[in-house]
């Protein structure tokens, strides 16, 4: 699945760009976490949205969300909203079993929708894209 | 008539003489007489009533003494007749009853005769000349009032004769309007089952019309296998306790209609008198219209359902992709195993198609809106023929595209309606699978206000009464029993219809869409 699976022991980046992943499925969002940081990623993790908007409102604000629409106590629009009203113009990728959910209000650019069950390597490959140049990891195509 | 009556009275030449000698003698005393009989009248309530006034009796007077100047004037011919009938029918417009007419002339009389006595050189013979015309002059107001009399009767019976006739008819036209008009068929049968009466909506329903109906048997109203045997329960059975029976009709086209029959039973003496009147409701429309609606609701209970299962499949499903990626990433870091990537990959291949599975289930369930656009169908039937023909040619089935001559262009969500014709051509190429060979057309036609499209096959065909558009019925192995569900819900959301008509070596599924086309602002 992976285009270049890495030959040695990945390198933990402390100064790689940084995911807030937001879904009340810890399981599932723990494996994400851990295989984004083998590629590279420094990643956050939060269960639900009061959390997602308690995280945003501190340094360092993340250089990409990736966040659930249905969750307990703020959906993903709700999050998204607050997080760019925290860092404008913030790439968002939302990943959801309830796609229909997804409104305009989350504002511009828009985000980019996964429906679960979700493939890891699309997903990579969309981070990658919504990125800057610059905030890349290092180690990743 | 005048001169008969004076025949008959004997009124002569002489006697008119008289009359006029006595008239110069008597003049200066009609004034007198005239109010003394006016006085007269004017006491008597009766006579009265038909008084105005003393401007009218003042009036009244003096004809009365023209009328005896007249009378003693020695002439009487055919204009003097009419004169004094004249006054009868006066006498008559105004109501004066025949008795008050026959006292006032003896009054009158009785005046006469007395100056006949007083002044005149022979009042014997003048008084039988005066009584004579007077018995002239009764007669003349007799004839007037048997005159009137008679054309009062004539006039009566003729009203009478017109009222009668006018409701005669007005009650037939009204029974005849209520069989007529009546949005039900109307039929009487006679003793042999032939029929004797055909109302118009009976044949609107079949097709025949009633001067090619009438004295026909009435089995030519029902399917061949229900001869005889629908024919007696629908004399028969009708009438019995629940008092209906539904049967089909076979119109003239060969259509089959499903009719409510109401029976109603008369005595008859002769051979064609009608023995049973047959009313019957048309209920093929409601009957269908019944069936979608129920299907429909089960469709959205169903749908609702559903949808909220799906959506929670998903969540379990997205542990086991990402678990299953995670795998693969350990398994390439420890040195490809060409054996365990497989089995990898078999999974992904498999949670992929449950995905799938629920994304098709909740695009079924959950109505999404259409997006009308001007669609061909010919183009339609191309890009179907492209998909289905290599499918077909595997089960070594015979595909033929029946298009119009002209293309049709109407309005519709061209994308779901492929999907609609590729599931009905797929279920009849899979359903001549297990034969082998066969043939499926699929037919498009152009009706006034429609667009029909059909597939047919020579298949085994469908069980009757099999629930095939219900969501997860399926005969097919592996079916997932969507494929007609979907299929219904989109051209039901085309506002179209679908119907299956099905028999061993036949099977044809119609589908019937309004020919709208895209207005503005659908595109």
């Amino acid at each position: 699945m992976l285009k270049s699976p890495p030959s040695q022991s990945p390198p933990i980046s402390q100064r790689g760009p940084l995911v807030l992943i937001v879904d009340d499925d810890a399981r599932s969002t723990r494996l994400i976490a851990q295989m984004l940081r083998e590629d590279g990623f420094n990643v956050e993790v939060v269960l639900d949205g009061a959390r997602a908007i308690a995280r945003l409102t501190r340094a360092p604000l993340p250089d990409v969300l990736v966040t659930d629409l249905s969750m307990p106590h703020a959906d993903g629009n709700s999050v998204t909203m607050f997080a760019r009203s925290q860092k404008p113009g913030l790439p968002v990728i939302f990943v959801t079993g309830y796609p229909h959910l997804a409104t305009s209000l989350a504002g511009e650019p828009r985000p980019t929708l996964f429906t679960k069950p979700v493939n890891y390597a699309e997903l990579l490959t969309a981070l990658l894209r919504v990125l800057p140049p610059d905030r890349r990891p290092e180690c990743r195509p | 008539m005048w001169d008969e009556l004076k025949r008959y009275v004997r009124f002569t030449p002489a006697d008119a003489e008289l009359c006029a000698a006595f008239g110069k003698l008597a003049a200066p005393e009609f004034s007198r007489i005239s109010q003394e009989f006016y006085d007269r009248i004017r006491e008597h309530e009766g006579a009265h009533a038909v008084l105005t006034g003393e401007e009218q009796v003042a009036r009244l007077q003096r004809s009365l003494v023209r009328w005896m100047e007249r009378a003693c004037g020695g002439v009487y011919d055919e204009s003097y007749f009419e004169e004094h009938s004249k006054i009868g029918r006066m006498h008559v417009k105004i109501g004066l009853s025949p008795r008050y007419m026959l006292t006032a002339m003896a009054l009158i009389r009785i005046e006469l005769t007395r100056v006949a006595a007083e002044r005149c050189p022979e009042p014997a013979r003048t008084t039988n000349a005066l009584n004579r015309l007077l018995d002239l002059e009764v007669a003349i107001m007799f004839e007037t009032y048997q005159e009137a009399m008679s054309a009062r009767i004539r006039n009566a019976d003729r009203l009478k004769s017109e009222d009668d006739g006018r409701a005669l008819a007005r009650l037939e036209q009204l029974y005849a309007n209520a069989v007529e008009l009546a949005p039900v068929l109307v039929l009487g049968l006679d003793r042999a089952g032939n029929i004797r009466l055909w109302n118009r909506e009976a044949e609107r329903v079949t097709g025949y019309a009633r001067d090619e109906i009438l004295g026909q048997s009435s089995d030519i109203l029902l399917p061949e296998d229900l001869r005889g045997t629908l024919a007696a329960r629908l004399t028969s059975t009708v009438a019995g306790p629940q008092g209906s029976a539904e049967s089909e009709l076979l119109t003239r086209a060969g259509k089959v209609r499903h009719v409510v029959w109401h029976a109603a039973h008369m005595q008859a003496n002769a051979e064609d008198d009608v023995t049973v009147f047959l009313m019957g409701s048309d209920v093929t429309d409601r009957k269908a219209m019944v069936e979608r609606t129920r299907q429909a609701e089960k469709l959205a209970a169903v749908g609702t359902l559903a949808a909220g299962l799906a959506h929670e499949i998903r969540n379990p499903l997205n542990g086991a992709q990402l678990h299953v990626a995670f795998l693969e990433r350990a398994i390439v870091k420890k040195g490809s195993d060409a054996g365990m990537l497989e089995a990898v990959n078999v999974v992904n291949d498999e949670i992929k198609r449950l995905a799938n599975l629920v994304t098709d289930f909740l695009d079924f369930a959950r109505p999404r809106p259409l997006t009308l656009l001007a669609t061909s169908l010919i183009a339609l039937f191309a890009r179907a023929q492209a998909i289905v023909a290599r499918n077909a040619e595997k089960a070594n089935v015979r595909f033929t595209c029946d298009l119009p001559s002209a293309d049709v262009e109407f309005a519709a969500d061209s994308p779901r309606l492929e999907q609609v014709l590729l599931n009905l051509v797929g279920n009849a190429i899979e359903a001549l699978e297990p034969s082998g060979g066969g043939h499926v057309t699929l037919r498009g036609r152009r009706q006034p206000r429609h667009v029909v499209i059909e597939i047919e096959d020579d298949g085994p065909g469908i069980p009757q009464a099999a629930p095939i558009y219900d969501a997860f019925f399926s005969t097919k192995e592996g079916g997932t029993g969507l494929g007609l569900a979907v299929t219904h819900r989109i051209v039901t959301d085309h506002k179209g219809t679908i119907d299956v008509n099905s028999r061993p070596g036949r099977t044809i599924f119609r589908v019937i869409l309004p020919l709208t086309q895209t207005d503005g602002a659908d595109s």
